[in-house]
């Protein structure tokens, strides 16, 4: 009897050989994703993209002015303010210039 | 000194991966536009951030949620809409009011601009719309094109070289200015729409407001982390260098002060008890609303050629284009290329104008840069979006929870 209680906690305790190989595989495959996820993962984002897609093109159809010249604010913007497309007032505020990142130090 | 490829003052290591979720999966390698993620099969992974875009995209497809940003101004943004002294103004890109209604159970790609509008006002945002500035974009970005173009036939060298590149996906400038220096020359030097969208909201938008420059809180609401690290960079303060030239002497703020992302704003909206679903529209309270559907279309990938087609056409041939849908633009082919023929009136000239666009960067762009650098690039325009699919798949958008279903089943 008191042999029998001790094998079984020392069972439940030390994974049998066969238990450990089992519970080691189930481990692996957490860590590799299984075949054919990225290809499913491409495929369900596509899907969300042409949706989202879908609805800015909606957005444009259903617009009432659909060019950037035409939009009356951007006019008036010019008008009171900026002064013109690629003026001195542009170049101040609406342009910039990129950076050579090779050469920077800290 | 030792090298290093961020300016002081910009946000370094933005996307990180938590050690202790990481299972060593590789899925983020993957989706990875740079080879930034180091680490082998089965153990944790790390980001080397020299390298790193912060664009995100191992953030929104790690399938146990092991990659977070760093920075966050959520509470930043909760403590200013909170000060009566400040009026924060909430600037809208257009990919996040395709995506987050999915926040708060509508259906995938449904427009709620006016709802996010309201949700927005409700919480005590101006609204600016970054499809205006969208639309200014494409002024200042269209009218350089046409200058490099007219110049080149007229045999000038005054302009900017061909092809020109877009600039408004700071994933993809970082790329250039980190891989590709010899080729900043043929970006566009028109700021991306976040951009302009602060400086212009501290400049002309604070005589529209009638409000001190200092006391206005920009904030704009991003699809993109990278936008976090572009509203970072040192140089954009214009508006108060701007104000500086006027004689002011305040202490130095950037033109976008706090950037959040569509997931961000949604969780702001909970926060405050707002329900986008439920909210009453709202149209916007000045003319920082009104944009076109040029400017809406920025946020999927091949929108920004064909906005700059539709006022280079017309600027070019004095003409109105007969049909604004440009299809060759559209879709999700990784290169897609076109060609118009178009009569400039001011020079008398029928010209060819060959144009491609680019998404999903990494996958596709080398062979565009290999012809740029050999001066055989068959193209005078070209747009470049690092995510698949352009902005509406942007590393802050909402993330599709079916990716990781899987896990549960081991
Ligand atoms: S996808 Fe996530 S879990 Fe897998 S290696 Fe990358 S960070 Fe780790
Ligand atoms: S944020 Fe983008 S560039 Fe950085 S590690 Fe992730 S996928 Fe790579
Ligand atoms: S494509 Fe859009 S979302 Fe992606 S990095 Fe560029 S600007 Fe950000």
């Amino acid at each position: 009897m008191t042999k029998k209680n001790y094998e079984f906690a020392e069972d439940s305790f030390f994974l049998s050989r066969r238990r450990f190989m089992a519970v080691g595989a189930a481990f692996i495959a957490v860590m590799a994703i299984p075949v054919g996820w990225i290809s499913s993962r491409i495929a369900k984002r596509n899907d969300y993209i042409k949706a989202r897609s879908a609805g800015l093109y909606q957005d444009d159809a259903i617009a009432k002015i659909r060019v950037s010249h035409a939009n009356p604010a951007v006019q008036q913007y010019y008008k009171d303010f900026g002064g013109e497309p690629l003026g001195h007032l542009s170049h101040d505020l609406l342009h910039t210039h990129f950076v050579d990142r090779t050469k920077l130090q800290s | 000194m030792t090298a290093t490829t961020y300016q002081p003052g910009e946000i370094r290591g933005l996307i990180e991966i938590d050690a202790s979720k990481c299972k060593g999966c590789d899925a983020c390698q993957k989706f990875c536009p740079t080879n930034a993620i180091e680490g082998a099969s089965g153990a944790v992974h790390s980001i080397n951030e020299e390298k790193c875009l912060s664009c995100g995209q191992c953030l929104i497809n790690c399938p146990f949620s092991a990659i977070k940003e760093t920075h966050s101004a959520l509470e930043t943004v909760i403590q200013k809409l909170a000060d009566k002294n400040t009026t924060v103004v909430g600037i809208i890109a257009p990919a996040v009011r395709v995506a987050i209604g999915e926040e708060f159970g509508l259906g995938t790609g449904e427009l709620v601009t006016d709802k996010l509008y309201g949700a927005m006002n409700h919480a005590g945002f101006k609204i600016f719309d970054c499809n205006f500035a969208a639309d200014l974009t494409i002024m200042e970005e269209g009218s350089e094109f046409i200058h490099r173009v007219r110049s080149l036939v007229k045999g000038e060298t005054n302009a900017g070289p061909l092809p020109q590149f877009t600039s408004c996906c700071p994933g993809w400038v970082r790329f250039a200015e980190t891989k590709y220096p010899s080729l900043l020359p043929y970006l566009s030097t028109a700021k991306s729409p976040q951009q302009m969208s602060g400086t212009v909201a501290k400049t002309y938008g604070a005589k529209i407001y009638d409000m001190q420059p200092e006391k206005i809180f920009t904030v704009s609401v991003m699809p993109c982390t990278s936008k976090k690290l572009e509203a970072s960079r040192p140089e954009f303060n214009s508006a108060w260098k701007y104000h500086q030239q006027q004689g002011s002497n305040a202490a130095p703020y950037q033109d976008v002060d706090a950037v959040l992302t569509t997931r961000e704003m949604a969780q702001l909206l909970k926060l405050l008890d707002i329900d986008l679903a439920t909210i009453a529209p709202y149209k916007g309270d000045s003319l920082f609303s009104q944009y076109t559907g040029a400017g809406t279309i920025f946020g999927t990938t091949g929108g920004v050629m064909e906005a700059a087609l539709r006022t280079a056409y017309k600027v070019l041939t004095e003409e109105e284009l007969p049909k604004l849908e440009f299809e060759p633009v559209r879709g999700l082919e990784g290169i897609k290329t076109a060609s118009v023929t178009l009569t400039d009136k001011s020079l008398n000239k029928e010209l060819t104008v060959n144009v491609a666009v680019i998404h999903d960067m990494s996958r596709n762009i080398e062979p565009i840069l290999q012809e740029v650098l050999a001066g055989t690039s068959p193209y005078h325009f070209i747009e470049v979006m690092n995510c698949a699919g352009g902005c509406v798949n942007g590393g802050g958008q909402p993330i599709d929870g079916s990716g990781t279903s899987w896990v549960a089943n081991i």
